[in-house]
């Protein structure tokens, strides 16, 4: 997690002001909703069944997580790859440093893969003097930005293709292009330069086999395979909650992911990764490692509610049917997961005390819950999150102990109650509501709360007792 | 003579009073007797929401007793209604008054779903052809599912073309406490959602829950805009009565 923190507020002001940013996101999130629709419609006989497979599958795999994930090291190392193990972020960033110590490697190009960034690796290898290359053209746009992603699957969908041009021409000196294969043939070329001589390669991976000991990477431009085929060494990143049960399994949540994430019926590119390069073989990395890592993941798995969100299989689509990550884009959540998974699993894995105000963002009216293609419960988990940020439940995430609390809300909502409770007393406040009006109406701008709303809406007008009317009323029983 | 509880919500009571009237009276034209509890109170959603679950309980419990006998329980709010008849459920899952919380969230219906598949009711519509758009609230549409039941009693009225208003099922930006909380992303998202309604060229937005209209109208005269929120149950009562908008 960053350090430079912006405050709330003012990142909320920042990103609100970015129209720029919130045009090429809007415009962006309606064609993926679209896309998504559509092929759901046009090319799926039984899109919900296959979501209560999906859901039965991931959730079958996660109550067995244990045996799966020893079954995935034997069968793996039986295929020839070497299996690591890390239980904290760092301890992940460290093993893959040492490899390349071990091996005397000083650069490193990635796939896409969040894992990674929500290691902080690419951070941890430039503090040691080695550069991380970025392959994938979104994340390369960014890095030569020095952006992080705005979202899990189009790291910088808030890019247009002119902003794009502008980036190449300033970082590459590229000539200025807004064709986005124009813009494309500049990224090639110039990943060709830094893809001779790799040695080392890192990816992320989609979906682990335990029976088969091998894993699934997905991807639509190539350069993943690039980097898991060409160099002499492949390491793949795999949080624990990526293991299955089998290969079956795992093209269950594949055929889910690709048309909730971008509408896509199959991803361009299934690389099934088995082993390292055998006798005979005329390509392929002569090692692949795989760092199973843990961070926090089985914390959240040993969770009554939250344990669900481990179902994730990092489509996006919750976040592409958002309405608030619609106007704010992924930045304003200052964590690596942003939207409304991001609510859930940053707080779980980066601690509620550094996160906890992204659950701000959200006004419930789940949507993201409607779409998520292995129904995770976000916006009800949202909720369980807000009760374990005001300290109300009792198995609550990470840093709830350091978490501080708005004594003034939590007043509030205990004289809030003692009126909803109290029907006599309820009533006279409400029944005397009229009389205020004058004063609401005129005072609207230094009142608490009124003075937030009316900052941007009229108020209403105020002129009756309801009490009274409705007893006027014939076929009405006042009791 | 059927009997019914009629649940007037918070938001009704205290700054909607015409839209709860209006919505007894479609009650009451079809001769059903309207049980008004002179201490009813609010169904705890902004507690909820915001993640007071203690105070969320007990707030349902003191609904659950107050609502004792047997009678549906009506609601002219998708929002409220879908409150207590599923996160009710939800709050009280591993709590030994489960039980008791499921019955009485049973009995609730909304009053569009009530009027449409309860009582099938037949209007004559008095009022001048007309263009209208509608608004889905959140909670209507995917926790009690009333939106089709609304669109049903509109598409009755023989004089108003309903016009499709695209990203119909994206939120408004109320969200209760949501829009006291983040105003600035809140705005930004009524914004959207009023460039929408201004893209079907209607003059009226209807609407079948207070909290959005309170939102989206506000805003809308905020702005100055022409185009007018109606409240669903206004809207029905006044073209069967041949009244003016």
């Amino acid at each position: 997690m960053s350090s430079e923190k912006i405050a709330h507020e003012e990142i909320v002001r920042i990103k609100l002001n970015d129209t720029q940013m919130r045009e090429n996101l809007m415009t962006a999130m309606h064609t993926l909703q679209k896309n998504r629709l559509k092929v759901i419609e046009n090319k799926f006989e039984d899109w919900e069944g296959l979501r209560t497979k999906a859901k039965k599958a991931k959730n079958n795999a996660l109550m067995s997580l244990k045996d799966r994930l020893l079954e995935f090291e034997k069968n793996a190392q039986k295929n020839g790859m070497k299996v690591h193990w890390a239980s904290s972020d760092e301890d992940a960033c460290e093993l893959i440093y040492e490899l390349m110590k071990q091996k005397k490697i000083t650069k490193i190009l990635k796939g896409k893969s969040m894992a990674s960034e929500e290691i902080g690796l690419n951070h941890y290898l430039e503090k040691k003097g080695i550069k991380a290359i970025e392959t994938d053209l979104g994340e390369l746009i960014l890095q030569l930005n020095g952006e992080s992603p705005v979202h899990i699957v189009v790291p910088a969908i808030h890019r247009n293709r002119n902003e794009v041009g502008q980036i190449f021409k300033e970082k590459l000196g590229a000539k200025l292009e807004s064709e986005p294969e124009k813009l494309n043939a500049i990224a090639r070329e110039h990943l060709r330069a830094e893809f001779e001589e790799l040695k080392l390669g890192l990816s992320g991976v989609n979906f682990a086999m335990s029976k088969e000991g091998a894993f699934w990477l997905i991807e639509n431009e190539g350069n993943g395979r690039m980097c898991t085929t060409a160099p002499d060494i492949h390491i793949a990143l795999c949080g624990i909650e990526k293991v299955m049960e089998s290969f079956e399994d795992a093209a269950t949540m594949v055929s889910l992911l690709t048309p909730s994430a971008t509408g896509q019926f199959i991803p361009t590119y299934n690389n099934i990764i088995t082993a390292p390069r055998k006798n005979g073989d005329l390509d392929g990395p002569k090692e692949v490692h795989i760092i199973l890592f843990d961070h926090h993941r089985s914390d959240m798995l040993a969770h009554e509610d939250y344990y669900e969100a481990l179902r994730c299989i990092r489509c996006g689509a919750c976040m592409n049917f958002c309405p608030v990550y619609d106007q704010i884009g992924g930045h304003t959540y200052q964590t690596i997961y942003p939207g409304p998974i991001g609510e859930v699993i940053s707080p779980n894995l980066f601690g509620i005390d550094q996160t906890g105000d992204i659950l701000n963002f959200c006004s419930l009216c789940g949507r993201c819950s409607e779409v998520c293609p292995v129904k995770i419960p976000l916006a009800e988990l949202i909720r369980k999150l807000r009760a374990d940020k005001v300290g109300q439940r009792q198995n609550p995430p990470l840093g709830a102990e350091f978490m501080h609390k708005n004594k003034g809300e939590s007043f509030v909502f205990k004289q809030f109650k003692n009126l909803a409770t109290n029907g006599e007393r309820w009533r006279f406040s409400l029944s005397k509501a009229h009389y205020f009006n004058y004063f609401i109406q005129n005072f609207k701008h230094s009142l608490p709360v009124i003075k937030k709303w009316s900052a941007f809406k009229e108020l209403p007008q105020i002129k009756k007792d309801l009490y009274k009317e409705v007893q006027n009323i014939q076929g009405v029983v006042y009791e | 003579m059927k009997k019914i509880y009629f649940y007037a919500t918070c938001l009704g009571t205290a700054a909607m009073q015409e839209s709860i009237i209006n919505a007894i009276k479609l009650l009451t034209r079809e001769g059903i007797e309207v049980i008004f509890k002179k201490n009813q109170t609010c169904c705890a959603q902004p507690s909820f929401n915001s993640g007071y679950f203690k105070e969320s309980k007990e707030i349902a419990l003191y609904n659950v007793n107050l609502f004792e006998k047997d009678y549906p329980i009506v609601v002219p709010s998708g929002s409220c209604a879908g409150m207590m008849s599923h996160d009710y459920i939800e709050l009280f899952k591993k709590d030994k008054e489960l039980e008791r919380v499921e019955k009485f969230s049973k009995r609730i219906i909304e009053l569009s779903q009530y009027l449409d598949k309860v009582l099938n009711v037949n209007y004559e519509d008095k009022g001048e052809p007309i263009k209208v758009t509608w608004h889905s609230n959140c909670h209507a549409l995917r926790v009690q599912k009333s939106i089709e039941s609304s669109k049903n009693l509109i598409k009755r009225l023989k004089n108003v073309e309903l016009i499709d208003l695209e990203y119909e099922e994206e939120c408004c930006g109320f969200g209760g406490t949501f829009s006291v909380k983040e105003p600035e992303i809140s705005n930004a998202m009524v914004k959207t959602k009023i460039k929408d309604i201004q893209n079907t060229g209607v003059k009226y937005l209807i609407s079948g829950d207070g909290g959005c209209l309170l939102n989206i109208d506000g805003t809308m005269k905020k702005m100055g805009l022409d185009i007018k929120g109606v409240h669903l149950y206004d809207f029905l009562l006044k073209r069967i009565e041949g009244e003016r908008l």
